[in-house]
């Protein structure tokens, strides 16, 4: 084996959510484990979040899906035990497993909250041969954590990430250059990693069900076709791809949205709730140290049309006052009347909040931001609803929406962390 | 349509005209500049709709008409001829022969009756200003008007006329640019005019004494040279309260020769990055001040000698900002006065007040 090529590692959690909740009842003294019946973790029907986040094996043999409404679950499941989401646990599981990992590698990427890339390169002399380190790795995170793990091994991030998504659970899989054609190509084209519905539907059109027979495609027809998405699909699809393992990779944006517990019918109640998402929004990008460019406000109405809108920030900014006042304006020219299910709010064009350049629109931004300081310090001392806005008293609405991990937001943990 | 006219002149007034042409239109036939014969001259029309540019030409007609010529290869064709007598003929069908002693080139011209009419503003009680007195106002302020349309009315400049001064104000909510001059007058103006008409408008006058004609109505302005007629729409709205926001006290004032300053500036930008504000940070000392600037690059330090009334301070800057009113100030000395590292800084000049900048610090945590 060459000393000098790349090994990555791709570690995968086994139905997170669940696996984690799973271990937590156990600690706790729970008498069944979780992933040995039929159950997963969902949303409260109640206030309409009611869809499942995840599924226990036994779940996913009655055809139970990741995304379906828990009322179409039930009839294809009826014995189906649900459980609420808790973020916070998953956030300490993730950790956890983080820290583990740091003992391997120094070079470590979390993708989402339970994913994670670790670079082995050069690790074999200190820890030896990667497939039995990754071995080692499965085996210590289910005994000192509780939970599995599918480890994918490569020689770059792409491979490494399609090879811990073969069978499941507990598994290390290899996928090197030369296990491609045998290994990733006779899979169906939707398993490659940026090939989402769109492109999967086009691609079948054009007669291209498998991974394998993307790879055959003339590059120059996919960038027809495609663009430079082509270029990219037909790259990973021959497992070409170098990116690095990136400790913190750079936030393009961040943001939160949530589906209301009623519809919203008043212009009064719409700037409530965007001004509860954006106590969550503005916190986590005070908490990263980051000013926003730009908000973007998106909203969905009761027949779940989609419109958004955004505008560009005099001067960068996290604070939830002015973030909350662009967003009421952002509001005001988008929103037409019809009744709201669905709000969110995204901040981007992220900069260091360490310094900006100041504008005679923008005035008594110090004071704003001790004010701010003020409260993110009790919200963490003391939880988040130790100090909300008044507002929100009686107003059927939570002080702060959003929080759920969203899968567009990978890098959105460091907010956390 | 028949005329003969000089290479040289026909050249330069298809540039003037061309100015008020965009290239990106939805009306095709604003893609074409109107040519017509008027009284024994030839006249060149271009307006996007919101500017439009007449220029007016001797030229030897023969046959009177109009026509509208396409605007690039037209004006590409003529420049390229020698300088000598052109011959340009328009037939029924409006295809354009244009005739050299030795080029003979035909083009398709459009029929004329769909150009729109400029907006015709009566000339009545007009403001005269020497033409180099007005090109220098509108270049030492344009740089501060709003590139951004969040705020439609900054893209445009105040222009202001109170009995014998003018004023041009633009600022963009970061700077702020105010130009005064002396025109005996008489009158009280005051307008938002297109921060693009101004630039033409100081792109295409003269050097010189000349004086221009200003002339405005509710919507529109017109700007008139004899030969050369500028009209443009006005932005319609409240224009900031100005005086306002020019703080009238300071703590801090220092005097500083801007050959040097603004050399110093230059260099140290040299490290500061584009991305994180092109940040500078100025420490003002008793005697001098210093410039700090660091990247990844490396750090630059220089040093300026000046005087200092008031306290010492640091204070940080986008050095782009600070170069752009250094290169308007244009006298040899400049009174910058400040108040704290967070609040505007004011440029003023050694005595009198024909100009005043203000300009906002950059807030670093340190």
């Amino acid at each position: 084996m060459e000393t000098n090529r790349r090994l990555i590692f791709h570690i995968d959690v086994n139905s997170a959510y669940l696996s984690w909740e799973a271990v937590y009842r156990l600690q706790h003294g729970a008498p069944i484990d979780l992933r040995d019946i039929p159950s997963a973790v969902g949303g409260d029907a109640t206030t309409r979040h009611g869809i499942i986040l995840a599924k226990s094996i036994p779940a996913k043999a009655y055809k139970v899906l990741t995304g379906e409404t828990l009322y179409s679950a039930r009839l294809k499941c009826p014995e189906l035990l649900v459980v609420p989401p808790r973020y916070q646990l998953y956030i300490q599981c993730s950790r956890a497993l983080v820290s583990l990992l740091k003992e391997y590698s120094p070079a470590i990427q979390r993708f989402s909250i339970d994913e994670v890339f670790l670079d082995y390169t050069l690790m074999e002399p200190i820890y030896g041969d990667p497939i039995e380190a990754a071995h080692s790795i499965k085996e210590r995170v289910k005994k000192e954590l509780g939970f599995t793990v599918n480890i994918g091994v490569s020689s770059n991030k792409l491979l490494a990430k399609m090879a811990s998504d073969f069978k499941k659970p507990d598994r290390v899989h290899t996928l090197f250059k030369n296990e491609i054609q045998e290994k990733m190509w006779p899979l169906p084209v939707e398993d490659l990693f940026m090939v989402g519905r769109a492109t999967t539907s086009k691609l079948h059109k054009k007669g291209i069900f498998t991974i394998g027979d993307l790879a055959k495609v003339d590059p120059q027809s996919l960038y027809g076709w495609f663009k430079s998405h082509g270029h990219l699909i037909w790259e990973l699809a021959n497992g070409i791809e170098d990116s690095p393992i990136r400790e913190g990779s750079p936030i393009k944006g961040l943001g939160n949205s949530a589906t209301l517990p009623f519809d919203v019918e008043d212009r009064k109640t719409g700037h409530r709730a965007l001004l509860s998402l954006t106590e969550t929004v503005a916190m986590r990008l005070r908490d990263m140290g980051k000013s926003a460019g730009l908000l973007s406000i998106s909203m969905k109405d009761r027949d779940f049309i989609s419109r958004s809108r955004q505008r560009k920030l005099d001067v960068p900014t996290h604070s939830t006052k002015i973030l909350y006042r662009t967003a009421c304006c952002l509001f005001d020219e988008l929103w037409k009347g019809k009744p709201l299910r669905h709000l969110g709010i995204r901040a981007s064009r992220l900069q260091d909040d360490s310094q900006y350049q100041l504008s005679i629109f923008e005035t008594g931004l110090e004071e704003q931001r001790a004010l701010d300081k003020a409260i993110d310090e009790i919200r963490s001392r003391y939880g988040s609803d130790s100090i909300i806005r008044s507002c929100f008293l009686y107003s059927g609405l939570n002080p702060m929406m959003g929080g759920v991990l969203r899968e567009e937001e990978y890098p959105m943990m460091s907010s956390i962390l | 349509m028949k005329f003969t006219c000089f290479q040289k002149k026909l050249s330069d007034s298809i540039i003037i005209a061309q100015k008020a042409i965009t290239p990106r239109t939805t009306l095709p036939i604003l893609e074409g500049i109107l040519m017509t014969t008027y009284k024994g001259v030839l006249k060149l029309v271009g307006t996007d709709l919101n500017l439009g540019i007449e220029c007016f030409l001797e030229a030897n007609i023969i046959e009177e008409g109009a026509v509208v010529v396409p605007s690039r290869i037209f004006g590409d064709i003529i420049r390229k001829m020698p300088n000598s007598m052109i011959e340009v003929e328009v037939d029924s069908n409006y295809r354009i022969s244009i005739k050299t002693e030795n080029s003979h080139f035909t083009i398709q011209g459009v029929k004329p009756d769909e150009y729109p009419e400029l907006k015709y503003v009566e000339e009545r009680d007009p403001i005269e200003i020497q033409q180099n007195l007005l090109k220098e106002m509108i270049q030492n302020t344009i740089f501060a008007v709003a590139t951004d349309e969040t705020r439609p009315i900054l893209t445009g400049a105040l222009f202001e006329v109170k009995e014998d001064n003018i004023n041009i104000v633009c600022l963009d909510g970061y700077r702020l640019a105010l130009k005064r001059g002396m025109v005996a007058n008489n009158k009280n103006i005051s307008v938002i005019i297109p921060g693009k008409t101004l630039s033409e408008v100081s792109r295409i006058i003269d050097n010189s004494d000349d004086k221009i004609s200003i002339t405005v109505d509710e919507k529109h302005v017109l700007f008139d040279m004899g030969y050369i007629r500028i009209v443009s729409r006005l932005l319609v709205g409240e224009f900031l309260n100005y005086t306002q926001i020019i703080p009238q006290e300071h703590k801090t004032r220092i005097r500083a020769d801007i050959g040097t300053l603004y050399d110093a500036i230059e260099r140290a930008s040299l490290l500061a990055r584009e991305g994180k504000n092109n940040l500078i940070k100025l420490t003002l000392k008793e005697d001098r001040l210093i410039i700090n600037s660091n990247s990844e690059v490396g750090a630059a330090h220089e040093e300026v000698p000046i005087t200092l009334e008031g306290n010492e301070m640091t204070i940080a800057f986008n050095s782009r900002y600070f170069m752009d009113i250094l290169k308007a100030v244009g006298d040899e000395e400049v009174c910058i006065d400040f108040t704290t590292n967070v609040s505007p800084c004011v440029f003023r000049p050694e005595d009198g007040d024909n100009f005043t900048y203000l300009l906002l610090p950059v807030r670093t945590s340190v």
